[in-house]
């Protein structure tokens, strides 16, 4: 019971561990296709936002087309008529200055009043880079001066910052990977403490309807997101622990209740057997009412098996028995066994023979002393029993492969195949409600059965080689 | 064996119910023991005690006014002299806990009559040592008090090893003991691995007490299981 207990709680724990990770590795993928995205679509909405400007004409360019569009002859300039166009299009106004007199020599209609007509070189400077009275300049180079187009104030917005170093924009490739790195790293922190919490409140959770199916009662905090998930199962919990403990109560009343009944058996089958066993003795009487007393005793010896066999029985099969576990020599426990039945000499039709090979002198079990003499003595009472005319019973322990195989054999009558295969085959007959006529044969093996695994060992009923039945109690060795 | 002197042992049995007390009696009775007497309740088992001054005593563990391991309490308060459980209770914790508690062995219900005499013999026997007697065999005769053994006028010294399996076999005198039983007697717990010592042994007490060691009539060998010392009324 307890092997398996531990076994549920292994299984238990092996899923708790694995259910975790892959939750984790869900959510980080999650998160990294997130990203991806979100990349994807900045990328999109950005190239949407600024296709209409790009697909404009650059004004570096149109300043550039004007310069080398003016037609200059001596003091006279002339635009072309594309040109002009082009500048009315994007509502913007030129001058052409000269390269000697810094003056300007030529300049659209529409120009603006507070434009000046003269420039020194540290203004031509500032119309280059930036503005002229707040109107953004771009600059052409033409022949022997400089095209300024001067565009509507609200037009653009120029840079006029000073230049990044020139590292960080060598380095450019390494920057960027560096500066999406520490995003990605920050992402990857955000998401982790948004999750701990999560995961913290999911994880009794988990844990609490894993341990639903063992039986054992469970209570998860009801608090946070998941308060009414961890109620439900507590509820449930609070459920099956009554029903068990209903189940508890119905079968230890069935237990107690045989208790009960075969305790109060004993007294008075104690005077049947005691007056019987002196009067069985008594030579004053003739031989005749000897032998009908020696009947009584043995029969009331067999209502007294039959008593501790239901009592244990009942206990064995609710689990009431503890098992009080040792090392144990089955040798000298079956040998004890049988020389305790060959001392008690109530029949003499009943011969006990010690079969084991003298070379074993210890075969070692870990076990219920107590259960386990019970179950060699119920082999050997089972073959009394059953053989009514007398017969030789075989003992003997052998050791067999990490096993220690218990045997008892008679030379009595046996049992058909049918019936051998039967014994092998069926269940626990105290759950069996049909066919109960046979429990008086089978009551006695069924102990025989129960104790066997409740020591992880079986029992195997087959034919002897004397002629009789053969059981064997085949038990782990403890090495 | 000489136990005639055991038969004269005051005997206390303690049982609620008449008819058991009764039959018990006479299965004491007629096994020759002379000095019983019984009580029904717990009240009425310390009252006899006190005059009574018993000096075994055979109790049921369910009284109408009281559990028998209480009484045994106070009655080993007064005297210590060895106690018997007899109950229809056949649980192994209530074995255990009746040996705990200072308790000499322990009986279910329903018993025979013959393993009554054996265990209350065998307990007598234990408890009162020193009044240890001549054990009688076919040609010999065992002497515990002095620790030898006389055969023809001779007298033949037992070595402690041969002194503890002689005893062993006697308490159980016609029964047979197993060799692990006999093996634990000499050496102590976990006797494994000493049976070929036990047998020299065996071999050496038989050339003490048999007439013809190499026919044995009173220490018999039961083939795979013991040994068995038949003793001489």
């Amino acid at each position: 019971m307890r092997a398996i207990t531990g076994e549920k709680g292994d299984i238990r724990k092996e899923v708790t561990m694995k259910s975790v990770p892959r939750l984790i590795r869900r959510f980080i993928s999650i998160l990294f296709l997130s990203i991806f995205f979100l990349l994807l679509l900045n990328f999109l909405l950005l190239y949407f936002m600024t296709k209409d400007q790009t697909s404009s004409r650059s004004p570096y360019a149109t300043a550039q087309e004007a310069a080398r569009g003016l037609i200059r002859d001596g003091e006279n300039c002339a635009l072309g008529q594309d040109f002009q166009e082009m500048l009315r299009e994007e509502n913007a106004w030129a001058v052409f200055i000269d390269n000697d007199t810094h003056r300007v020599i030529w300049h659209t209609e529409d120009l603006p009043e507070d434009i000046p007509m003269e420039y020194s070189l540290s203004e031509i400077a500032d119309l280059t880079l930036g503005y002229v009275r707040d109107y953004p300049t771009y600059v052409g180079d033409g022949d022997n001066g400089i095209m300024v187009l001067g565009y509507p104030r609200d037009r653009y917005w120029k840079s006029m910052w000073p230049t990044w170093d020139y590292d960080f924009i060598a380095n450019l490739p390494w920057n960027i990977l560096t500066v999406m790195l520490l995003n990605l790293l920050s992402f990857l922190i955000l998401y982790m403490v948004a999750n701990t919490g999560l995961l913290k409140s999911v994880n009794p959770i988990v844990k609490g309807i894993q341990t639903l199916p063992t039986g054992e009662p469970v209570y998860v905090r009801e608090k946070g997101v998941l308060s009414e998930l961890a109620a439900s199962i507590n509820h449930t919990s609070e459920m099956l622990q009554m029903q068990q403990r209903q189940l508890r109560r119905k079968e230890t009343a069935r237990a107690n209740w045989i208790a009960g009944v075969s305790h109060d058996i004993r007294t008075p089958l104690s005077m049947v057997m005691g007056y019987a066993g002196q009067l069985a003795g008594d030579l004053r009487l003739p031989e005749e009412e000897q032998k009908k007393a020696q009947v009584i005793v043995r029969q009331s010896a067999r209502m007294k098996n039959l008593i501790n066999d239901l009592n244990l029985a009942s206990k064995l099969e609710y689990n009431m028995q503890p098992l009080a576990r040792g090392r144990e020599n089955a040798v000298a426990l079956v040998r004890q066994v049988a020389v305790d039945f060959i001392n008690m000499d109530i029949d003499r039709r009943f011969q006990i023979e010690w079969t084991a090979e003298e070379s074993l002198r210890a075969c070692m079990v870990d076990g219920d002393r107590d259960l386990l003499m019970r179950a060699v003595s119920n082999l050997i009472q089972n073959s009394i029993n059953h053989n009514e005319q007398g017969c030789r019973i075989y003992v003997g322990v052998w050791q067999e492969e990490g096993s220690c195989v218990i045997r008892v054999e008679d030379d009595g009558k046996g049992a058909s195949d049918a019936q051998i295969e039967k014994l092998n085959h069926t269940p626990h007959y105290m759950v069996c409600d049909t066919n109960t006529t046979e429990q008086r044969h089978g009551l006695g093996l069924l102990i025989v059965r129960q104790i066997a695994a409740s020591h992880g060992g079986t029992v195997r009923i087959g034919r002897s080689s004397y002629g009789g039945l053969s059981v064997e109690i085949v038990l782990p060795a403890d090495s | 064996m000489d136990i005639t002197y055991l038969k004269e042992k005051r005997i206390l049995i303690v049982d609620d119910e008449q008819e058991l007390l009764d039959m018990v009696v006479s299965i004491l009775k007629e096994d020759g023991f002379r000095n019983i007497r019984t009580a029904s309740s717990v009240k009425d088992a310390l009252e006899t005690a006190g005059t009574f001054r018993p000096e075994l005593a055979i109790l049921d563990v369910m009284l109408p006014d009281g559990s028998g391991f209480s009484l045994m309490e106070r009655l080993k308060a007064q005297a210590d002299y060895p106690i018997l459980f007899l109950t229809a209770r056949g649980e192994a914790d209530d074995r255990l806990r009746g040996l705990g508690l200072g308790a000499d062995d322990y009986m279910v219900k329903p018993f025979l009559p013959q393993e009554l005499i054996f265990r209350v013999t065998a307990i007598l026997r234990r408890s009162y040592k020193g009044e240890e007697p001549l054990v009688r065999l076919q040609g010999s005769m065992i002497d515990f008090s002095r620790g030898e053994v006389v055969k023809g006028g001779e007298h033949i010294p037992l070595t402690a090893k041969e002194h503890a399996l002689l005893s062993a076999l006697c308490r159980n005198a016609g029964r047979i003991v197993t060799i692990d039983a006999l093996c634990e007697a000499a050496w102590g717990d976990n006797p494994y691995g000493y049976e070929n010592s036990l047998m020299a042994h065996i071999r050496r007490i038989r050339e003490k007490i048999e007439v013809c060691p190499s026919q044995p009539i009173s220490l018999v060998t039961v083939k795979g299981l013991g040994y068995k010392l038949m003793v001489e009324r």
